[in-house]
């Protein structure tokens, strides 16, 4: 049989980095689940069940940083309209790992180069005991803390998202949206498919 | 001597249990009313997405929101008209008095092959994550009581999830509770049980929706968005735009209630748009019909966007002022998708513009 020429493409992967705007305790361990505040009812994810601190962790086949967790410390953004600068470059997809306080969908604008903006939908399931509602993958499940115990058959769950990124121009930011029910632990931007669009006729915008 | 032991020499004392636990029926969007409800339709072979699905509108009764999970608008002790606008459906509230025997009530009904819905405090339910931690008002359904042995039957659908007997000392604890104010839980507790207990009753013949059952049941839903309602009974847009503008102003005025119970009050509403579009979307799959499964996600995005008014608004309470500029950006986007997914349903028109796909 004829060998098939290897089109493979390296996809660029490049984290984000959240550290400067983590802002919410969603991840606790056994000893301090009362310091939990992922939810209205203090809930948090468990730490034992999720990746080692300070480890890149491959979900999907995509690697992602994910911060603090178990630590007491913030260790995810709960949105609100934070603005995040991301390494200059062409993408196609931004990842998330990330959960809702109940079913949430918002819109995350994605700020290009050359100022152009766009808004893509963020759309994430509820963590506490539900199924994907958007076509998420689950990433992690783990058993729910309480502020006061550990409770059993309730998964806690994060799912992996996308979003899209429509434009062939270079991202040079994210603006999160004003949405306290949204969380993203981690989040890498992914691509190299895309390139420059055509430049002819871009002049008769300029 | 208790009550349990001192009925008459006629009241039924053998065990009295359902053929088989109730199938619990769960969606993570749905609260303990529709999920009880939904579980006891499903066990008289009732699609609960039918009634509970076909009505779509808003209601808000100001002044009368009770801090319960299971609160829904309506007027009287009838909640069949507001949950099943379109379906014979009853759904009446009753409470046993002080002094007599709730499980009797309860015996009587699951002898005849019927099930209870009973009111209870998750203070006292062991298999609930609140046991001994938390007051919060919630519903189970009871499919079986043994005086003897002193056993309740409760099936709850809600995740851990739990079907079998509990100690009938800890479901009258829990069924009779004061349900006090517990700063652990502000939006479900501080709100008495009171042996309340829902009996849901449906009317016979319950014929499945068809095309044109679904086509009148959306004529009659816009016509109610569209409709004006008065002074003491909020509808309609002209009644979501009142209560949205009134919630910004309580949070511009510092007024924590209204925040409080928007966390509430909000979930019948986000409930009432999530049973609508599912029922949409299954029968745009079942009718194969586009444009069903195209409103179905004009209406979800209604439910979803119900999410961050009621989470900012519950996290906010404390701070109503420091809210108010999330929730006035979430009020009005909720207000815009009532009014996309309204024309999506109100372009559906009857079952022929239904059918843009060979069947």
């Amino acid at each position: 049989m004829q060998q098939m020429p290897d089109r493979s493409v390296a996809l660029t992967q490049r984290p984000v980095d959240l550290r400067p705007y983590l802002n919410n305790v969603g991840v606790t361990t056994i000893a301090e689940t009362g310091s939990g505040r992922f939810n209205v009812w203090r809930n948090s994810f468990a730490a034992e069940d999720l990746p080692d601190q300070g480890e890149r962790t491959v979900v999907e086949a995509v690697t992602f940083q994910l911060s603090n967790l178990g630590s007491e410390e913030p260790d995810n953004v709960r949105c609100d309209r934070q603005y995040i600068p991301v390494p200059a470059g062409h993408f196609d997809w931004l990842y998330v790992l990330g959960a809702g306080e109940r079913r949430v969908e918002d819109l995350v604008a994605l700020h290009f180069a050359d100022g152009t903006v766009d808004f893509e939908p963020l759309r994430l399931t509820d963590f506490w005991a539900a199924p994907p509602a958007f076509g998420e993958t689950l990433a992690f499940q783990t058993v729910m803390h309480y502020p006061q115990h550990v409770q059993f058959g309730v998964p806690a769950r994060m799912w992996c998202q996308r979003v899209p990124v429509v434009r062939r121009a270079r991202l040079a930011g994210l603006r999160l949206p004003a949405n306290a029910a949204a969380h993203i632990f981690a989040a890498t931007l992914v691509g190299g498919l895309s390139s420059e669009p055509d430049r002819v006729g871009a002049e008769e915008n300029s | 001597m208790d009550t349990l032991t001192t009925e008459s020499p006629n009241h039924r004392t053998d065990p009295v249990q359902a053929r088989r636990p109730p199938r619990r029926w769960y969606r993570d969007p749905l609260g303990c009313l529709h999920l009880t409800i939904a579980t006891v339709l499903a066990e008289r072979g009732v699609e609960p997405l039918d009634p509970l699905g076909a009505g779509w509108g808003f209601q808000h009764l100001p002044g009368h929101v009770r801090g319960e999970e299971f609160y829904y608008p309506h007027a009287g002790d009838d909640l069949g008209p507001a949950l099943a606008p379109h379906h014979p459906l009853r759904a009446v509230w009753s409470a046993t008095p002080e002094g007599e025997d709730p499980l009797r009530t309860f015996s009587d009904t699951i002898a005849a092959g019927g099930l209870v819905i009973a009111a209870v405090d998750k203070y006292h339910l062991p298999f609930r994550p609140a046991y001994h931690d938390v007051h919060a008002a919630h519903l189970v359904v009871v499919y079986g009581v043994d005086r003897t042995r002193g056993l309740v039957w409760v099936s709850d659908s809600q995740p851990p999830g739990f079907s079998g007997a509990m100690r009938v000392e800890d479901f009258l604890a829990a069924h009779a509770s004061a349900n006090p104010a517990d700063e652990q839980d502000a939006f479900f507790s501080d709100s008495t049980i009171a042996r309340r207990y829902l009996a849901v009753e449906l009317a016979e013949p319950f014929h499945e929706l068809d095309e044109n059952g679904l086509a009148a049941a959306l004529r009659a839903n816009v016509a109610g968005f569209l409709a004006a309602g008065d002074e003491q009974n909020w509808t309609g847009m002209a009644g979501l735009r009142r209560y949205v503008d009134s919630l910004v102003a309580a949070a511009s005025e510092g007024r924590q209630a209204p925040l409080r119970q928007a966390y509430t009050f909000g979930w019948s509403m986000q409930a009432s748009a999530y049973l609508h579009s599912e029922l949409l979307r299954l029968r745009g799959v079942q009718w194969q019909r586009p444009a069903l499964r195209e409103a179905a996600r004009d209406v979800l995005a209604v439910a979803t966007a119900w999410t961050p008014v009621r989470v900012t608004a519950a996290h906010g309470w404390p701070d109503p002022p420091a809210a108010e500029a999330a929730l006035s950006q979430h009020c009005t986007r909720l207000v815009g998708r009532y009014e996309e997914a309204l024309a999506a349903v109100a372009a559906l028109g009857g079952p022929h513009d239904f059918k843009e796909v060979p069947r």
